[in-house]
């Protein structure tokens, strides 16, 4: 009985159904929701927000694009900014997570807004609310377009948008196209979105005509800056893909000059015009000439401050809902929560900045000698006072040995020296053939009956020894120490970008939301300080009638200087290598620890072998740092002398963390995903691979 | 309730049975096919290198497969030989890339001058062998030690002159004749009996580089090179001297690959 009513019941709900399918299903978010309303655009601009590949606080190079805050560190992507224990801290040869598929998405959002919202232009009151809209789409592509330029070279250039259509599987292929292609649609994106964009966004973190106008800069420079120097690799990094003899990387050699000319050109002019507009300015708000406290104190304050007037395109975090770590991995060992450590400068980096005694070859000064081995070590009140005439900037970037951070002092040195004084070098030795060889290595540690240098393997098994009767440990309290990895591994700790004003309870994963600044005003002078020099070494005439380019360029480089507190620069810039390397170098400088400077070293092609003694910005001897394909960053380890109750300083490869990076000409281009090379019949692999 | 818990487990069972052929062996064979040969010049000399990506590569591309093919690559040992004894039984073809002649050379436009790549059935053990043109000839004559350094005595010549290494090369396009000029000379040292560029001990090797076609002067003659640092005393060595011209293999990867001497053993008192 029960049986047949359930059978019926059954039947009849077969029947019932099935009686109009054709309805606009309610779950479904549809274009008329949408692309009809101001309200609607903002759930449409909200998804191609979120899926821009952005590099900030959750973006690690080894990683790739998959937007996670662990282990949040910056400058340890192989430029020497930085580096710490883990294996994501190595040179920048790839992404774990190619950034592929993501980009068509992207893309794919982005056509289908420029090609649908046409249709729907009468909802919109004014023209400037539509166009703000419809240059939304051409930016977005455009940044996605330039993010995967950058990455493989000559990309698919998915500018219609492509619908499922597995009847005709050849209708959603689509080939790479050449590299030169690539760089020509990137420039008409960004130029496009420029046009339409508003000069001022109607929503707080849109992009705007300035927006695109600076990275279309950003992007030209890189792409004028290959075209030319792709030439100075052996190899001519260029070929033809297998599959569609299509050059996919690089440049024909007889286009290679015009190209880099002409897209010089463009970041110039792009950059001009932001300047022009008077739109924005350095952060100077602190600022007083002649005042070195100020102008540190400006350069901190100019990273958390939202109203900024150098601030150009910034990607805001908020807690408790959207949030990033970097406090809880970089920060000095006192505020380990649950790591520290993350991002430690390195001594090469340092060693750019002015102010600080240095060796004949440029290199930091530690002894009384010609070189680190020769005479005796200086002798410090401080670990401090070596640096106290160094330039502002590199205090507000870079925590100092014994300098002030959140309200303490960071207290390093990675051991006490009880032999007489003066001392003499630890190592007869302090060339790159000898670095591995390292404190504990010396006779002074290892010889037990006659230990003269006392150090500590970790925090936890830190000793004292008696100074003057009281007891001093062995190692400062924010390290470095012999065998661990989670403080500072050389002697210097990261302050940009981390948060002064926290205390250790307000530290944890997810729990810092400081902006991140993709794009400032600084990013923009050096572009056109950079783009200008090369057009004046090319014999190119100025793109902006009526510019002298290297006046502009020499006015840019003198006012970044100006507000870090650097050396003044003396005589205008010229057409040639040296003057390019001054502006190079500012970038390294001005642009450290902010996903810049990896692309800067690579577009340069000056990270494998024979393009290293550019590395730096400046022309510094390879051989010193490095042999072969690998090289090293050294670190700055204090000591503390009881004959004379000062410091010293010694400058080597490594205490705990032994890195060393390698870099060959290949990994200019990255290897496309082998999946998608492998699945379609008209994607190449890069051609040198 | 039991009698339902009951009938979810035989159903799952039965889902489980049907799932993923459970009953089906793979029968696809493991690859267990051998390629092996040797590399050697044209008096049957092995061209010797370094085992990895600077050293010879060795590509197969299965050409018996309907579609996209990826190519395998390995790398042949430092005596010149190479051997891989997991290959798929297919049709292969196989090229490699080293300090000589590239065996294949096409214009920048792809179309071919010269192929003298290799395509072959692999089944069973299948011996391929290739004769090159190494560009150098790098000899490794004696080596003195002293104070923990040594001094090793290095011959450098031309397995190919410019003038030949021109005549093959130039139909390639965007020739250069600083090609053919002599970058470096290398000393590698350290403990690993397999010495090369990646197994050297970065302490003690040395290089002496070249500007320009400076070397050329010293074509065939005895050259000097001392190693870095000292070597600790009671101590076994293996020293590999290698020399490599300007012209990196294949043209566009950046990769400029040394020549070999063989290795030698230094006993340090």
């Amino acid at each position: 009985m029960k049986k047949s009513i359930i059978l019926i019941l059954s039947a009849a709900l077969l029947a019932a159904s099935c009686v109009q399918m054709d309805l606009p299903s309610k779950n479904k978010v549809s274009d008329e929701d949408l692309l009809t309303s101001p309200s609607g655009m903002t759930v449409y601009m909200a998804r191609l927000y979120s899926h821009l590949p952005l590099e900030d606080f959750k973006y690690m190079a080894k990683w790739g694009l998959n937007k996670n805050a662990w282990l949040g560190g910056l400058g340890g992507d192989g430029t020497g900014e930085s580096i710490n224990r883990d294996d994501i801290c190595r040179s920048f040869v790839g992404e774990d997570n190619a950034y592929w598929d993501e980009a068509f998405t992207s893309m794919h959002d982005a056509n289908h807004l420029i090609e649908t919202l046409p249709n729907y232009r009468s909802n919109f009151n004014s023209d400037m609310q539509y166009n703000e809209f419809l240059g939304e789409g051409y930016f977005v592509r455009a940044f996605v377009l330039y993010q995967m330029a950058r990455r493989y070279g000559g990309v698919p250039l998915a500018i219609k948008q492509i619908d499922y259509d597995p009847e005709n599987p050849d209708n959603m292929e689509l080939p790479r196209a050449s590299e030169e292609e690539t760089w020509e649609q990137i420039c008409a994106d960004f130029t496009m979105a420029a046009e339409l964009l508003p000069e001022t966004s109607s929503k707080r973190g849109y992009a705007n005509k300035y927006v695109a106008l600076t990275y279309k800069a950003e992007a030209m420079l890189y792409a004028g800056t290959i075209a030319k120097y792709n030439e100075t690799v052996s190899g001519r990094l260029t070929g033809l893909g297998e599959k569609t003899g299509v050059r996919v990387i690089g440049f024909e050699e007889s286009k290679a000059a015009e190209l880099s000319k002409k897209w010089f050109s463009e970041s110039y002019k792009a950059a001009r015009e932001v300047m022009n507009s008077g739109k924005y300015s350095l952060y100077k708000k602190a600022w007083k000439a002649g005042n070195r406290e100020a102008q540190y104190q400006n350069m901190v304050d100019m990273w958390k401050d939202l109203t900024s007037p150098e601030n150009i395109f910034v990607r805001e975090y908020s807690y408790p809902t959207v949030t990033h770590g970097i406090d809880a991995y970089s920060s000095p060992y006192y505020w380990h929560a649950p790591l520290a450590g993350g991002s430690c400068p390195t001594l090469d980096f340092v060693e750019l900045f002015d102010g600080l005694p240095r060796y004949p070859n440029g290199q930091l000064r530690t002894t009384t000698g010609n070189g680190p081995a020769e005479g005796t070590y200086e002798m410090y009140e401080t670990t401090y006072e070596l640096f106290k005439d160094a330039e502002p900037r590199l205090r507000a970037y870079v925590i100092l040995p014994d300098d002030t951070f959140r309200g303490r002092k960071i207290e390093v040195y990675a051991g006490i020296y009880t032999g007489s004084a003066p001392v003499s070098p630890f190592f007869s030795d302090y060339s790159y053939s000898s670095a591995t060889t390292t404190y504990t290595n010396l006779d002074q540690f290892t010889n037990k009956s006659n230990q003269t240098l006392f150090m500590s393997p970790n925090p936890s098994e830190m000793t004292s020894i008696k100074v003057n009767g009281q007891d001093m440990t062995t190692n400062g309290s924010a390290g470095p120490w012999y065998s661990y990895g989670e403080a500072t591994v050389n002697g210097f700790h990261l302050r940009k970008y981390l948060d002064p004003d926290l205390t250790l309870a307000d530290i944890g994963e997810g729990k810092s939301d400081q902006p991140f600044i993709l794009m400032r005003y600084a990013d923009v002078l050096l572009a056109a300080a950079e783009a200008g020099v090369e057009l004046a070494i090319a014999g190119a005439p100025s793109p902006v009638e009526g510019d002298d380019m290297l006046a502009v360029a020499t006015q840019a480089i003198r006012d970044i200087r100006e507000r870090a507190g650097a050396d003044e620069l003396t005589s205008a810039l010229k057409a040639d290598n040296e003057s390019r390397d001054i502006v190079r170098r500012e970038r390294r400088k001005e642009l450290a620890f902010e996903h810049k400077s990896k692309w800067d070293i690579r577009r340069w092609r000056v990270c494998h072998e024979e393009g290293r003694a550019g590395f730096w910005g400046e022309q510094r001897d390879p051989s010193l740092t490095g042999s072969g394909s690998n090289f090293r960053f050294r670190g700055l380890f204090p000591f503390y002398s009881t004959a004379t109750g000062k410091y010293f300083f010694d400058a080597r490869f490594r205490l705990s963390v032994d890195k060393t990076f390698g870099y060959s000409p290949v990994d200019y281009y990255f290897a496309i995903p082998s999946n998608q090379v492998s699945k379609s019949k008209y994607i190449d692999q890069q051609p040198n691979r | 309730m039991k009698r339902t818990i009951k009938n979810i487990v035989l159903l799952g069972a039965a889902l489980l049975a049907s799932s993923c052929s459970l009953f089906q062996l793979d029968n696809y064979d493991a690859p267990e096919e051998t390629l092996y040969g040797k590399v050697v010049d044209r008096n049957g000399n092995p061209v010797l290198t370094d085992q990895g990506s600077e050293g010879i590569r060795v590509r197969l591309m299965e050409t018996s497969w309907e579609g996209n093919v990826n190519p395998l690559d390995f790398y042949c040992m430092p005596d010149g030989t190479f051997r891989n004894t997991k290959l798929f039984e297919a049709d292969y073809n196989i090229r490699i890339d080293g300090p000589f002649i590239p065996i294949v050379r096409e214009t920048s436009d792809g179309i071919v001058i010269e192929d003298n790549s290799v395509n072959t059935h692999i089944k069973g053990s299948k011996e391929v062998n290739f004769v090159v043109d190494p560009f150098l000839n790098v000899e490794l004559l004696s080596s003195q030690i002293s104070n923990g350094k040594i001094t090793a005595k290095v011959r450098v010549t031309r397995g190919v002159s410019r003038d030949a290494f021109r005549d093959a090369v130039e139909p390639m396009g965007d020739f250069d004749p600083a090609f053919a000029n002599i970058t470096d000379i290398q000393l590698f040292v350290g403990y690993s009996s397999s010495m090369g560029y990646r197994n050297r001990d970065e302490r003690w090797s040395n290089k002496i580089e070249y500007a320009g076609a400076s070397f050329d002067a010293h074509l065939g003659e005895v050259v000097e090179i001392t190693s870095l640092g000292a070597i600790p005393s009671n101590r076994k060595v293996f020293i590999r001297a290698a020399a490599r011209i300007n012209y990196d293999t294949p043209r566009g990867t950046g990769t400029k690959r040394w020549n070999y001497s063989p290795v030698a053993e230094v006993n340090v008192p």
